[in-house]
């Protein structure tokens, strides 16, 4: 098995596997604490509207990716605020229309470049040492930011409201949270394409919420079986020939299942006598 | 010092005033207990003072401003909020819950250090819940939730305390001591605090000064001044009977439900 390693697309596509599979579980962990799962799914499909861009343009697709990642990103969160209206519908509006731009530029291209299909269901051993470079920057810029907010986006997550009557800048902590889960969709493109990243995003964090009640642990634990779902679903893809980027998202789901059936949280709390 | 001073304030969501024309100040070191029934414009009197409502017309000052740096202001503000469930299965205990009182003034970059953590047991202490400290916050019953949200408030080092209604949904015995709490702490830590309440006997004994409002002021003034038959039958639209009870008065109104 180990001979596979001996391939530098093997070696990118295991290298790419762990970056995408650290970036999703830590964002993760604060897509599901703030409720922005539906946010992770719009920005993820404002993706689809970027690489489309890129192909046109003839730029690299990533490059263009971001902009319309952290463009919408922050489109979102300001028509939220501006125009009063529930995140829900504002992630709606523009779900719609990235999509439909990107559909737009498809057209405007005139002719079918196969890459495309990579973006959109992912490519693990397509990536090259540019991209592995391009996200190991990424992903840098996301754990940084990360570390540098850790205690403002727990206490954002806890009480939107309180954080703000305390004197934390919540608008400004909002939009850099969005931001970073914007270049975390980025990030995984190339992994797991285009319609399934939603998946890393919320599905390792998801498992970790199940197992613990500590918020440190819980970001390690989404760590774990993000890079446990990412090493065990490449090897599965190469050793039954099936799309990586799926097995990936399968083996999380699992995961997840396994996580829920045995979650210490389902059993009744023995010291308040109420159920969890 | 005027810590909180409302000029003619008018406070309106879309096309319906919450508040109307109210001007009053309070000086340190006062406790001021704001009577209402629901609707009345009390949590919008203190989300005018946190800055997340503006008034449409008049003047706001807290802290000596009006306006400046307000995320500076709000950082001087301890504030209890409207009671709501903290979710059992938010991964954080009830330490972390005191310790985040102490974010606005770390800065970022630098997280709590024993320094902190020492406060925040002392304030979970002054509370009575250093048992709990290690407890997840969401795990808590009502009563203990509030006093938990009263420490992260005190946390704070607030110079300004904005409570509101936080004995509700909690029995009656643990809203006694709560208000007794919130009493020690205003005195011993030399607060300003501005305590919303539907109830006004929950508050008689404690306040200096006792505000009736229903979208404007219908009376302000000390407690003496404020509870005579004529301002709270005016104000509640029913008869009033006075009791007496440890030495306490308290009020009853005809139609009284609870």
């Amino acid at each position: 098995m180990i001979e596979i390693f001996g391939y530098p697309f093997v070696t990118n596509a295991f290298l790419g596997a762990l970056l995408v599979g650290t970036v999703c579980s830590v964002i993760g962990v604060l897509v599901i604490l703030r409720g922005l799962a539906f946010v992770g799914a719009g920005i993820a499909h404002a993706a689809f509207g970027g690489v489309a861009l890129g192909f046109l343009l003839g730029i690299d697709p990533l490059f263009s990716a971001i902009l319309f990642c952290i463009g919408t990103a922050l489109l979102i969160q300001l028509t939220k605020k501006k125009a009063t209206l529930r995140e829900d519908t504002a992630i709606g509006i523009f779900f719609a229309f990235t999509m439909a731009l990107g559909v737009l530029f498809i057209g405007l291209m005139r002719r079918y470049d196969a890459r495309l299909y990579g973006y959109l269901f992912g490519n693990i051993l397509g990536i090259t040492r540019g991209n592995i470079i391009l996200m190991l920057a990424l992903a840098f810029v996301v754990l940084l930011v990360f570390i540098l907010f850790y205690k403002e986006f727990k206490f954002i997550a806890f009480d939107e409201e309180l954080a703000e009557a305390s004197g934390l800048a919540v608008g400004l902590l909002g939009a850099i949270q969005m931001a970073l889960i914007a270049l975390t969709v980025v990030v995984s493109i190339k992994t797991v394409g285009i319609i399934l990243v939603e998946a890393l995003l919320v599905i390792p964090a998801a498992t970790a919420y199940q197992l613990t009640n500590r918020y440190g642990v819980m970001f390690f634990l989404s760590w774990a079986v993000a890079v446990i779902a990412c090493i065990v679903g490449l090897f599965l893809s190469y050793i039954l020939a099936v799309p990586s980027g799926a097995t990936i998202v399968i083996v999380s789901a699992g995961l997840f299942a396994l996580a829920a059936i045995f979650s210490p949280k389902r059993k009744r709390c023995r010291v308040c006598g109420r159920e969890p | 010092m005027n810590v909180v001073k409302f000029e003619r304030v008018t406070v309106a969501y879309q096309h319906t005033v919450a508040l109307a024309d109210v001007s009053f100040s309070l000086e340190s070191g006062e406790f001021l207990g704001v009577v209402g029934p629901n609707g009345s414009g009390k949590t919008t009197l203190l989300k005018t003072v946190l800055g997340f409502v503006k008034p449409v017309s008049g003047k706001v000052f807290i802290l000596g401003g009006n306006g400046g740096s307000l995320r500076r202001v709000r950082s001087r503000i301890g504030y209890v909020p409207q009671r709501k469930p903290i979710d059992p299965n938010f991964p954080v205990s009830a330490l972390e819950v005191v310790l985040m009182g102490s974010y606005p003034s770390i800065g970022v970059l630098r997280q709590p250090i024993k320094k902190e953590r020492e406060r925040a047991l002392a304030t979970l202490k002054a509370v009575g819940l250093e048992k709990w400290a290690l407890h997840i916050a969401g795990h808590l019953s009502g009563g203990q939730q509030q006093r938990l949200l009263l420490a992260r408030a005190l946390m704070q080092n607030p110079e300004l305390l904005l409570l509101d209604e936080p004995t509700a949904g909690v029995d009656v015995a643990s809203r006694k001591r709560m208000v007794e709490l919130i009493y020690q702490e205003h005195k011993e830590r030399g607060l300003t605090t501005i305590y919303v309440t539907h109830d006004i006997n929950e508050i008689l004994p404690w306040v200096d000064r006792l505000m009736l409002l229903n979208k404007t002021i219908r009376a302000l003034g000390s407690v003496s001044e404020v509870v005579s038959p004529k301002i709270l039958e005016e104000f509640y639209g029913a008869a009033v009977v006075f009791a007496e009870h440890q030495g306490k008065r308290l009020v009853f109104t005809e139609d009284r439900h609870d």
